[in-house]
């Protein structure tokens, strides 16, 4: 009976620490503080050292739970992170992922080793510990900051964050040996690395690949594809973490490859992964935070607070400068990449890995750990939002995203239901019939009435509408449907008047000799399309320009896939001409004036003629 | 800016009938013949090569199908009101009822390009574009669109 009422008790407590986690997500949004801080102070207040009183320090379920959590969560970051979106990023965010990881941790360790006095072993461990940014703390804190960050830094720290864990949970894992064994790292080391990226990269490959075809091969019964994904995703990290394979990046590679091919269910799952990765979360930091004795952690303190400092300010920086540096990213950027290195909940966790295997010293690493994770998600995860903007990384909107509501379409894999609000600031309701051509409309609710594509036409502000789109576009419809930030706003009111269509097939000669331009040398003999491309390559977007004479220009109008779909050619300049002398070629200074001279004698001449 | 210099009374046609693109630049091409006294075929023609680069339809409902023509002396132009829209491929998507037809001499350069500025300008205007579409007669669209009402501020 004793044991059954333990059982309950445990339940009841467990339960309830989530629910207060959960509610106090309320408060911690009202005043921006990042919500995994509030977790972790849950979890402290109720363990040993708060009124909570619990006593727990079972490093070894600390362990297990945290590992399964850190799986999913790395699932889940990999199955969003679109690869073809990506493109650009994907370079520097790997460097930064391992390159990046392993210049952080030498850095900590030579200073530890330096000014701290821990033996170089114990100084890299250490730097290894809190080398990874934390993904849930980044992907979390840059979506409820209302942050919209330029695309190439948004991706590049997403991306760094979803693939960093594995890295530092190698070296850490690899330098764990070390210190057991206080040997110098040699070729094992090596080996012993290669071996865990080659077999975790494969096994997650394999997963992700047999997760697919599973998916879509077999019928289960509806709300089972998301467990399904879920258990697979925890067997291929148990199986790879068995074979000294790294999970981590197994269950992160899987995740890709899931979320980069067509699978059926795919909302179901990721929708009921988006409530596994919160929970998760919130359970690992609960249990973090239990697991620490604050009373222990102040003694701590001064090493925690200058390992801490030392990553913001001189480690992070360093290590972000030299992997972004080649890719050409400009100062501020590189600024604003190093104070988004937030640490979390990995970093405490592979805080225990040392007291699980018998590292001496281990409550050091621990407790250094959490205080580093502390800090940075105080200092930096509170200053997010300002440094974005200080260092103008931030678009000059609050990211409002549409609400797409989606719907699996049994049977068949490339086409999924989306449904969207249709906002009256939104591109969509703006320019309704300059929608995508394989967003297929289906029905409109308006006005309360339920209305098929026909009958209802074209698409107004206040509708909700459905469409059919393929699968693997549905991530670029929200910026269609999100009310749109106030410059593009008022470029898309800004009447169209006054610009010609152009076919894309259309050739550029024909079109210039109509209007007696000159085509550049090297565009000469293209179509339209071809001319883009010739000049914006796979830049080419809506809004791209080519200029043709001081008075037209060409504009891209709808480009998809890269390709030129609609354009137009802008005279608009032309009335501004209408007032000088005909004269065609780009007016410099001195012909502008002169020109004016001779409008001004002119109209004397002329009095009759209206004057403007 | 008025437009009286490169249209007449006579080139105004209220409420034309058409069903299609085709047939309104068909109607059009005709007046501007016997206007010109040049061939109907050359001059639906020409403006048919300038629409294979792209519509003339420049959005809000208006049209502005143009073309030069060897051998004229001066712009010509011709206005329709058509009596419903036609469908016109315009970048907005929105079918046209207000077209304005503008042909050009081979060598007009920038006197072509600033006429079509000059008519963009006129029909540009939503107050304009709203009475010319509530006129009944030429008589009350030429006067629209030749009056100079407006001191363009732009």
């Amino acid at each position: 009976m004793h044991q059954i009422a333990v059982a309950n008790l445990v339940l009841a407590l467990g339960a309830t620490l989530i629910l207060l986690g959960i509610l106090s997500s309320l408060l911690a949004s009202r005043f921006g503080t990042p919500l995994l801080l509030v977790f972790l102070v849950v979890g402290m207040l109720a363990g040993v050292d708060g009124p909570g009183g619990i006593e727990f320090s079972n490093y070894r379920l600390t362990y297990l739970i945290g590992s399964c959590a850190l799986a999913i969560i790395l699932f889940d970051g990999g199955l969003r992170t679109r690869l073809a979106e990506t493109r650009e990023a994907l370079g520097p965010s790997l460097t930064l992922a391992t390159a990046g990881v392993a210049v952080t941790a030498i850095l900590i360790g030579t200073f530890g080793y330096l000014v701290l006095g821990y033996d170089l072993i114990e100084g890299l461990l250490l730097g290894s510990i809190v080398a990874s940014t934390d993904a849930a703390a980044v992907f979390f804190l840059l979506k409820t900051g209302g942050l919209q960050l330029r695309p190439r830094i948004g991706s590049t720290l997403e991306i760094e964050s979803g693939s960093n864990d594995p890295v530092a949970v190698f070296l850490t894992i690899a330098l764990t040996e070390l210190a057991i064994a206080h040997s110098a790292p040699g070729f094992g080391t090596l080996t012993s690395l290669a071996r865990q990226a080659i077999l975790g990269g494969a096994m997650g490959v394999a997963g992700g690949a047999l997760a697919t075809v599973a998916l879509n091969r077999l019928t289960l019964p509806g709300g089972l594809h998301p467990l399904f994904v879920i258990a697979l995703t925890v067997s291929v990290f148990g199986a790879t973490s068995y074979l000294d394979g790294s999970g981590f990046l197994a269950v992160y590679v899987a995740g890709l490859v899931v979320g980069n091919s067509s699978v059926r269910a795919y909302p179901a799952i990721s929708k009921f992964l988006e409530s596994a990765t919160w929970l998760c979360q919130i359970v690992m930091f609960l249990i973090l935070g239990l697991l620490v004795t604050p009373s222990k952690l102040i003694e701590y303190a001064p090493e925690g607070l200058a390992i801490a400092l030392f990553l913001m300010v001189i480690g992070r920086p360093a290590a972000v400068w030299v992997c972004l540096k080649p890719f050409g990213f400009t100062p501020p950027e590189i600024n604003f990449v190093s104070w988004v290195g937030l640490r979390g909940a990995v970093s405490i966790f592979l805080a225990t890995v040392p007291t699980l295997a018998g590292v001496p010293n281990a409550p050091m690493y621990f407790n250094v750990a959490f205080f580093v994770v502390l800090i940075s998600l105080l200092v930096q995860g509170w200053t997010i939002a300002p440094a974005a903007r200080f260092f103008g990384m931030a678009l000059k909107r609050l990211a409002t995203s549409a609400r797409r509501v989606e719907i699996d379409l049994p049977g068949q894999t490339d086409n999924e239901m989306v449904g969207y609000p249709v906002k009256p600031d939104s591109y969509a309701a703006l320019r309704p019939a300059s929608l995508p051509a394989w967003l297929k409309p289906v029905l409109v609710v308006r006005d309360g009435a339920v209305k098929n594509a026909a009958e209802a036409g074209q698409i107004k502000a206040g509708d909700y509408a459905y469409f059919i789109s393929p699968q693997d576009r549905v991530n670029r419809l929200d910026r269609l449907f999100a009310p749109l930030p106030a410059e593009a706003l008022a470029a898309a009111k800004r009447t169209a008047f006054g610009e010609f269509a152009v076919a894309p097939d259309a050739s550029l000669s024909d079109l210039a000799t109509f209007y007696e331009m000159q085509v550049p040398a090297n565009l000469a003999g293209l179509t339209v399309a071809e001319a883009f491309s010739a000049r914006h390559g796979n830049r080419l977007h809506a809004g791209s320009r080519l200029t043709l004479a001081a008075y037209a220009e060409l504009v891209a109008r709808v480009v998809e896939d890269g390709h030129l779909i609609k354009a137009s050619l802008r005279l608009e300049d032309v009335v501004d001409l209408s007032m000088r002398a005909p004269q065609l070629p780009p007016p410099t200074l001195v012909r502008r004036l002169y020109d004016r001279l001779r409008l001004r004698l002119s109209a004397q001449g002329k009095p009759a003629e209206p004057s403007k | 800016m008025d437009l009286s210099d490169l249209l007449v009374i006579d080139a105004v046609l209220p409420r034309l009938k058409s069903a299609n693109k085709k047939q309104a630049l068909q109607e059009m091409a005709a007046k501007a013949a016997a206007l010109t006294s040049r061939d109907e075929r050359d001059i639906f023609e020409t403006l048919m090569q300038r629409e294979k680069l792209g519509s003339t339809g420049v959005g809000h409902g208006v049209a502005i199908p143009h073309g030069k023509l060897a051998g004229l002396d001066r712009l010509v132009g011709v206005f329709a009101l058509l009596d419903r829209p036609i469908d016109f491929d315009s970048l907005d998507g929105e079918p046209v009822d207000v077209m304005f037809l503008l042909l050009a001499p081979e060598s007009a350069g920038a006197d072509h390009l600033k006429a079509l500025a000059r008519i963009a300008r006129v029909l540009r205007d939503d107050e304009t574009a709203a009475k010319l579409r509530a006129a009944d007669d030429a008589a009350a669209m030429y006067t629209l669109l030749t009056e100079n009402v407006r001191s363009d501020a732009a």
